[in-house]
């Protein structure tokens, strides 16, 4: 192709088509050289050696186009078919077939930075493949007993941190693994810190943060290699890079994305003001079980007392005293109705006993008279049981009394002798008897006998 | 995490302490101890509790950063941030 085509034409002589197409070539070369053109890529192919070919299209026509390795490590994003690029290329002909192709150095996506478009792919890429899945999230401990931070220690990122956590819970020990957090390959020193941090002991939990910055700034993070090293970590990662609305590949990767490295802290450190609460509350509690334990003591060693003094002799006879005091409260209330009862029918039991009296003989008239007075002056305040007892006898009495039976018209039939006769055999024809009637007495004779059953009758 | 009752107080992780403690008034306002064993209870509980609160309470802050050399090497950490022009461009 070294064969020079612009020298003086031999008509004589047909042109090769090396020549031709080397002609042509130059020609191409010469004339248009360096151009931008917009188009979509289609039939893309990636060739083992890192080369990318494809066609680039619009709806009217298309050209051929190579992306060499050397340049395709350049461009953040992966080459994709249906998108739109700006290219900037040489065009050439590729002399072994004749055709025309563009030789392409760099790609611009139509309608966003070639950043975005490479951000949006590996989250896509990596999204696929399961590496943000929610299931393998990793829940963070509690108290960790020492906190690992990723970042600069130049950085306000870390300065952030230290105070939000010194605030949290100052006790936490903190451990830095500084690293650049952009820059060149700045994902390699990024990754490495977080492989380094993870080693150390106690370290519970990793931060990974930085402050805000411009996408390019933040690039690090977006990168799979630090993704990776985030999810093949054995300790959970908190991230807190950028800004609020920056989000990164790292915090999808992470455990736990915080906006901010501020917020990373607060999640990763428990609250103290909280836990003080807790073991403020805990400290009463410890206080307050224990004087009840005390108090619980004491009171049972009172109960003992108590009831050792309740067994005491005087105590029981005070005991019994006070029973009875109920009891014969009770029992006057129930007598307080049978007392006028009883008063009635001591008005006449008095009554009939004076009218026994009458009948009976003087010491028993005198018997009977000082009943009927003691009766009588037996008070409403004497003794229930005694008038209870004189009820009684009243009534056995009143029961006894020859007189109740008389005055319904029955009669005593005496001997002289004073025997009372129960058998007529008992008194002979003659023989004078004393008929005692419920009023006065008649003396008769007894002019026959007739017993009242004769023997075999 | 090192929690458990064996051990003395002060080797314990806070949770496992607060935990303890925990326990332990559990176990008091339960009531079935006995007056000394409610105290014994009480004096451990006191103790978890000191230690605690030091724990929330911290003087003084341990902040190392790792050394280049080495795998585990670390120095104190000036948290001020003031010491860190340590070989970063960064701008924050």
């Amino acid at each position: 192709m070294e064969d020079l085509f612009a020298e003086p034409a031999r008509p004589s002589r047909p042109l090769t088509v090396a020549e031709l197409v080397g002609g042509v070539r130059e020609l191409v070369e010469e004339e248009l050289g360096r151009v931008r053109v917009i188009g979509e890529i289609s039939n893309l192919f990636r060739a083992a050696s890192g080369h990318h070919y494809f066609t680039l299209k619009d709806d009217r026509a298309q050209i051929k186009a190579a992306l060499f390795r050397g340049n395709a490590t350049r461009i953040p994003f992966d080459l994709e078919e249906g998108l739109e690029f700006v290219v900037h290329a040489e065009v050439t002909v590729y002399t072994q077939r004749g055709e025309l192709q563009i030789i392409v150095r760099d790609l611009e996506p139509v309608g966003q930075g070639a950043l975005q478009l490479a951000f949006e792919q590996l989250r896509a890429r990596l999204a696929d493949e399961g590496l943000f899945a929610v299931e393998d999230k990793r829940s963070l401990p509690t108290f960790p007993r020492r906190v690992g931070i990723v970042t600069s220690p130049a950085g306000a990122a870390v300065r952030d941190v230290i105070r939000v956590s010194g605030d949290r819970f100052p006790g936490t020990p903190i451990l830095i693994a500084p690293t650049r957090v952009q820059g060149e390959r700045v994902e390699d020193e990024i990754a490495a810190a977080i492989e380094r941090i993870q080693r150390q002991p106690e370290v519970d939990v990793i931060l990974l943060v930085r402050g805000g910055g411009a996408l390019e700034d933040l690039w690090g993070f977006n990168t799979e290699r630090v993704a990776r090293a985030i999810r093949a970590c054995p300790v959970p990662v908190v991230s807190g890079v950028g800004h609020e609305v920056d989000v990164t590949i790292a915090d999808l990767a992470a455990d736990v994305r915080a906006a901010t490295p501020s917020a990373a802290a607060m999640v990763a450190l428990p609250d103290g003001d909280a836990w003080w609460d807790q073991l403020t509350a805990l400290q009463g509690r410890l206080d307050r079980a224990l004087r009840g334990r005390i108090d619980r003591g004491r009171l049972a060693s009172r109960g003992v007392h108590a009831r050792l003094l309740a067994n005491a002799p005087a105590a029981r006879l005070a005991a019994d005293r006070a029973r009875f005091a109920v009891a014969r409260e009770a029992l006057a209330r129930t007598l307080g109705v049978a007392l006028r009862d009883r008063v009635d029918a001591r008005g006449r039991a008095a009554d009939r006993l004076g009218r026994v009296g009458a009948t009976l003989t003087p010491v028993r008239r005198s018997r009977v008279s000082s009943a009927a007075e003691r009766l009588s002056r037996a008070g409403p305040r004497r003794l229930a049981a005694n008038r209870q007892r004189l009820a009684e006898a009243a009534g056995r009495l009143d029961a006894l009394s020859p007189l109740a039976v008389l005055s319904r018209g029955y009669a005593i039939a005496q001997g002289l002798d004073g025997r009372v006769l129960r058998r007529a055999a008992e008194v002979a024809p003659g023989e004078a008897v004393r008929v005692r009637l419920a009023e006065g007495v008649i003396e008769a004779e007894v002019t026959s006998v007739t017993p009242d059953r004769p023997d075999g009758d | 995490m090192g929690t458990g009752t064996d051990g003395s107080v002060d080797e314990m992780s806070f949770e496992g302490a607060l935990e303890r403690l925990e326990a332990i008034v559990d176990q008091l306002e339960e009531g079935d101890l006995g007056l000394e064993e409610a105290l014994a209870a009480f004096e451990e509980g006191v103790a978890l509790s000191r230690r605690c609160a030091g724990e929330l309470d911290a003087a003084e802050r341990r902040i190392e950063i790792l050394v280049q050399t080495g795998d585990g090497d670390t120095a104190p950490f000036d948290s001020l941030g003031e010491g860190a022009d340590a070989g970063s461009g960064d701008p924050d």
